[in-house]
């Protein structure tokens, strides 16, 4: 057995100059990270992080609380240009072109790359306006009847149509939690993105709510490329085919799911699927 | 052709090449993705030849009036020729939509170039209140040397219309202004310092919810009543009630005194004080109180002894605020404590304050080219960065203060 | 336990203490609302006296001609005299005439024009016609003065007081409501003076600072918390200027007025234009400060949202933000608006202080607004105008309490929207 304290140490000795362990590459990549480094003021978060994620896969990226899951993730659709001190550093591939890139058009990055966040957050406008916002502001539809179908596909897709349909007029905030997250998530889908970033979409939902979102997940692959951050290793063995394990701003391992779970090569990815830190 | 044709034809024209704009990325969208929606295209154009046409309007008559007022060109032909440039634009514009176009962005940095320019009237304006300040108080200066008017103590800017009458000059010393503000600003504070400091703590710290949803409302009601209403109050009710209980006790008061002034000014103030207190009170964290409670002290030792001395710093940068406030003030003082300037401490007794002064000086016919108008710029000199200093000085203390416990 | 004792009486009188405080601040509100009130409840009526007036052809119109533009040049002043003198047939000498004829009102003239101009066939018959009394008589019929003082301390003396009861025994006054003070302007008589001068200068007025401080704040409060780059020495001393434009004292604003609007740009003394620029200027930072606030706690993740969905920043704050953000930017702006309403000194200073009869027909005309209005007859000793100056003050500040209880209304509103 591991003592607690020692493991930290080995840690932290283990952060400065770390490689990660097992494949980050994938054969259809959809996503390249290369060598990617974060910092909040002049505290690095993240550390020369390389990654590709694949063509329709549902990668999980797992960890302890402020490993640099959340920040790596809103790296991939550039949200961490809303705060002030972040900067991010190295590169990163989304067909070919690099996203890191001053000159890429965050908006239209964004439409590609959707983003659902930890606590639902539909805007205070009737179920049906939240999800036609998007495809309004991205020209998508050329008139009302194209816009009711985006709508209610999206809404079918995230399994929220039959619950809804007679009541669309409802005010987004008027229903139960799992519905408004599984609402954000049709409200992503209807831009048509190619990738969804998922940021612990169930922390704030109960186990049935939750059952449903993971369902739900699994169908998505077939049409996204999906990146989930979450704080449930049941969640991510559950749900993804790919695990990325973060510790302390490093990529310490990363595999196929399967793999991470049961036969771990790194001792901290070991220690956490273990139990021992969280 | 005057103006207001020229406006609405070019707005009307603003309009037609927006729904050109839109017509095309509407058709390029048909077959191609667009960068940016339809809408922005059309605005794109719209905008840019606006901006750009009335830019050329308001140049060209810049240069007509100042530069060359010799070349005049006929009305028609600025017309004409704005129109022009507006078409032109137009074209420039027209011609670079395409699907990669990124007319969102470049609507977007008007905008933000729009709202920016709206940002900076606030700087325009403390300019403005400088320029006019000091440019005329400047000129008084050269007519009235700095120093007699700042530490003299005789007051009387009544400039005598014949060589030989008594007094022959104006006099401008504003010692007995000086004194005069402040004494009424120290009546004012005596009243309303205890008074709104003793209401904020009850209201934090014993109110019921119940009591608080009541009289908060009403203290507000309090701090929105015009000052003129409260210069009147002090006209027919206080005075009067002061003059009555003077002759009660044998003593004489004019009609118009600093106490009824100040007096007045004080229950003005009272809300605005018990306002800062109230929020000062409430930003001392709650375990200092539950410190001193725990061990055994009343509510009243833990806030004499606890939470007054935390808030110490907040509650004297809110009184500076408040006396700034009450130095600034000028509808109770010109109604209530009168125009004769005299140096006295006696609160009976009329005084008079920069601020009346400003008004009795400007009220009625100015002429700018006599000390007597120019002395108000003076004064109002003086008082603009009397109160910026206090409230320099009064932020400053709050802000360390909210800092401390952030 | 003698100490706990004392302490526990020393808590109580602590309580007190506040308690104490608390009640003189609502006891002198009280005080305040009662004296306005007592004072200024009866300027809402005003006294009329009938009148039987003989519309004479012989005064009016004596060659029949039917003509307006004749007849206005009549003698109605004589007309006036002569219904009053038919009224107290007994009346003789000069002097007791001269008292006789003052207990109307010399608007009267005017009245019994404006009724010949709208009606010409009237000339020739007899008509009762309620006239406006003098105000030394409104007084008397309010109340206001004390009949049973002895005859030198009162402004109406024995006979003047034998006429009036005359009438109130022939029931040929009565006190009606004051539409005079709705829609007349300022007059040296008060029973003849109004305030629709002072209420259509502060219209005026405030829509100009409504539509000069209104888009400009908002603009200028979205920059701020939107769009601004943060630690930016520019924007920091934007902000400075702001917080220093809220402490400036109001009178300094007139001085801008006065030295840069009226004496640079040569715009026009008194107007209400220049008036409403003035205060927009003091309404600006009393904008922009609380639609900060109201944009600040807007919570971010509605935001996040709209930028996760790739919209533009403008797009995100546009079309989520400040929908949610508009009750409390509102109620932030109807407060500064309520202010502007209240503040007089610096459009004394602006010349807005004078004697205005005629009603402004733009923004231009000159005029008063109801605070300077209340300045200006405050400082008349009459009581007729101490009445009709606690009047204005009540109609002040019901637009006001109208106005701040549509801010308490939205600021709820808004508190609702952003939990």
């Amino acid at each position: 057995m591991f003592d607690n304290e020692e493991l930290l140490k080995e840690t932290k000795s283990q952060a400065l100059n770390s490689e990660t362990v097992g494949n980050i590459h994938v054969d259809d990549p959809r996503i390249i990270a290369k060598n990617i480094n974060v910092f909040y003021g002049d505290k690095p978060a993240i550390n020369n992080a390389s990654i590709d994620i694949g063509k329709n896969e549902v990668l999980a990226m797992i960890g302890p609380s402020g490993c640099g899951k959340s920040t790596f993730l809103r790296c991939l659709n550039r949200m961490n240009d809303t705060i002030d001190t972040c900067r991010v550093e190295g590169e990163l591939f989304l067909d070919n072109e690099n996203i890191l890139d001053k000159k890429t058009d965050v908006v239209s990055l964004r439409a590609k790359v959707g983003m659902v966040f930890q606590k639902p957050n539909p805007f205070p406008k009737s179920i049906y306006d939240n999800v036609a916002y998007g495809p309004k502001i991205h020209g998508m539809a050329k008139n009302k009847i194209e816009l009711d179908e985006i709508v209610f596909k999206s809404l079918d897709k995230a399994g929220l149509f039959e619950e809804v349909k007679d009541r669309l007029d409802a005010p987004g905030t008027s229903i139960s939690g799992g519905q408004q997250q599984r609402l954000c998530i049709a409200r992503t889908i209807a831009v048509s993105p190619e990738v969804i970033l998922m940021d612990e979409p169930c922390s704030a939902l109960d186990p049935i709510a939750t059952a449903k979102i993971e369902e739900l997940i699994y169908d998505l692959k077939k049409n996204f490329t999906i990146v989930i951050v979450t704080h449930a290793m049941q969640q991510a063995a559950r749900v993804s085919q790919r695990t990325a394990y973060f510790h302390l701003g490093n990529l310490v391992e990363v595999g196929p799911t399967s793999k991470i779970f049961t036969t771990p090569q790194h001792k901290l990815t070991e220690s956490y699927i273990t139990g021992r830190f969280g | 052709m005057n103006m207001t044709v020229i406006l609405i034809t070019l707005v009307l024209l603003a309009a037609s090449s927006y729904y050109v704009g839109l017509k095309k990325s509407v058709s390029i969208q048909k077959s191609e993705k667009l960068h940016s929606a339809p809408i922005y295209h059309g605005s794109l154009i719209a905008i840019y030849s606006l901006i750009v046409s009335l830019l050329f309007i308001s140049m060209w008559r810049l240069f007509e009036n100042y530069l060359y007022p010799e070349f005049s060109l006929s009305k028609n032909l600025i017309f004409f020729l704005s129109l022009l440039v507006f078409l032109i634009t137009a074209l420039i514009v027209f011609l670079k939509i395409e699907k990669n176009f990124r007319a969102r962005e470049k609507v977007e940095n008007i905008i933000e170039i729009f709202l920016l320019i709206c940002s900076t009237v606030a700087i325009l304006i403390t300019i403005g209140i400088l320029l006019s300040v000091i440019f005329e108080a400047t000129r008084f200066f050269s007519m009235v040397p700095i120093t007699d008017f700042l530490f003299g103590t005789h007051w009387s800017p009544q400039i005598p219309i014949r060589e030989d009458q008594v007094g022959s000059s104006g006099a401008f010393g504003a010692i007995p202004l000086f004194t005069g503000t402040f004494l009424i600003a120290f009546i004012a504070m005596i009243i309303a310092g205890p008074i709104g400091l003793m209401s904020a703590i009850y209201m934090s710290e014993y109110a019921t919810k119940k009591t608080r949803d009541i009289i908060k409302p009403l203290t507000e009601i309090l701090a929105g009543i015009p000052t003129v209403v409260y210069g009147f109050f002090a006209v027919i009710v206080v005075a009067p009630f002061i003059r009555s209980s003077g002759e009660y006790f044998g003593l004489n008061i004019a009609s118009e005194s600093a106490l009824a002034a100040g007096l007045v000014m004080g229950i003005m103030i009272i809300p605005f004080v018990s306002s800062i207190s109230d929020d000062v009170i409430n930003a001392v964290p709650q375990n200092l109180k539950d410190g001193s409670l725990g061990v055994g002290a009343t509510k009243s030792e833990t806030i004499v002894k606890v939470i007054i001395p935390a808030a110490l710093p907040g509650i004297i940068g809110g009184l500076l605020l408040a006396i700034s406030r009450a130095i600034g003030e000028t509808m109770i003082v010109v109604m209530a404590a009168g125009m004769s300037a005299n140096l006295t401490a006696n609160p009976l007794e009329a005084v008079t304050t920069v601020t009346v002064q400003i008004l009795v000086l400007l009220v009625g016919d100015q002429e700018f080219d006599s000390p007597k108008t120019l002395a108000a710029f003076a004064l109002g000199l003086v008082l603009f960065f009397m109160t910026l200093i206090l409230n320099y000085v009064a932020l400053n203390i709050v802000r360390k203060y909210r800092e401390q416990y952030e | 336990m003698n100490n706990l004792k004392s302490r526990i009486a020393k808590e109580k009188r602590f309580k007190a203490y506040g308690i104490i405080s608390i009640t003189t601040a609502l006891t002198l509100l009280t005080i305040l609302f009662i004296s306005i009130f007592s004072q200024g409840y009866t300027a809402f009526q005003e006294t009329r006296i009938q009148l039987p007036v003989y519309f004479d052809q012989e005064i009016l119109d004596p060659n029949k001609t039917n003509d307006w533009n004749k007849i206005k040049k009549a003698n109605f002043n004589g007309l006036v005299k002569q219904s009053i003198r038919n009224l107290f047939p007994e009346v003789s000498g000069r002097s007791n005439k001269r008292k006789l004829y003052k207990i109307i009102s010399s608007s009267a003239e005017y009245q019994i024009r404006n009724i010949v101009n709208n009606d010409l066939s009237i000339i020739g018959s007899k008509q009762n016609i309620w006239v406006l009394a003098d105000d030394d008589v409104d007084m008397l019929i309010k109340g206001n003065i004390n009949r049973n003082l002895p005859e030198n301390e009162r402004r109406i003396d024995d006979q003047e007081l034998m006429w009036i009861e005359y009438l109130e025994s022939e029931n040929l006054i009565k006190k009606v409501f004051n539409k005079t003070l709705f829609t007349s302007g300022d007059s040296s008589e008060s029973e003849q003076s109004g305030i629709l001068v002072a209420l259509l200068g502060s219209l005026y007025a405030l829509l100009i600072t409504l539509v000069l401080s209104f888009p400009i704040g908002i603009a200028t409060a979205v920059y701020l918390e939107e769009f601004a780059p943060k630690d930016n020495k520019f924007v920091d001393f934007i902000e400075v200027n702001i917080n220093n434009l809220a402490a400036v004292p109001s009178i300094i604003f007139g001085l801008l007025g006065l030295a840069i609007f009226l004496n640079f740009f040569e715009m026009p003394r008194s107007a209400p234009l220049v008036g409403g620029m003035v205060l927009s200027l003091m309404t600006l930072p009393r904008i922009i400060i609380p639609a900060r606030a109201a944009l600040k706690s807007v919570p971010p993740s509605i935001r996040e949202g709209a930028l996760g969905l790739g919209a533009s920043n403008v797009q995100a704050v546009f079309n989520h933000v400040l929908p949610i953000a508009t009750p409390g930017m509102l109620t932030g702006t109807i407060i500064g608006m309520a202010q502007a309403l209240g503040e007089s000194a610096p459009l004394l200073i602006i010349g807005m202080v004078a004697f205005i009869v005629d009603i402004p027909q733009g923004f231009t005309d000159p005029a008063t607004t109801l605070p300077v209005q209340i300045f200006l007859w405050a400082d008349t000793p009459e009581r007729g105008f101490v009445e009709r100056t606690a009047a204005v003050i009540m109609v002040l500040l019901i637009f006001l309490v109208l106005m701040n209880s549509l801010a308490i209304y939205l600021r709820k509103k808004f508190e609702k929207n952003i939990t």
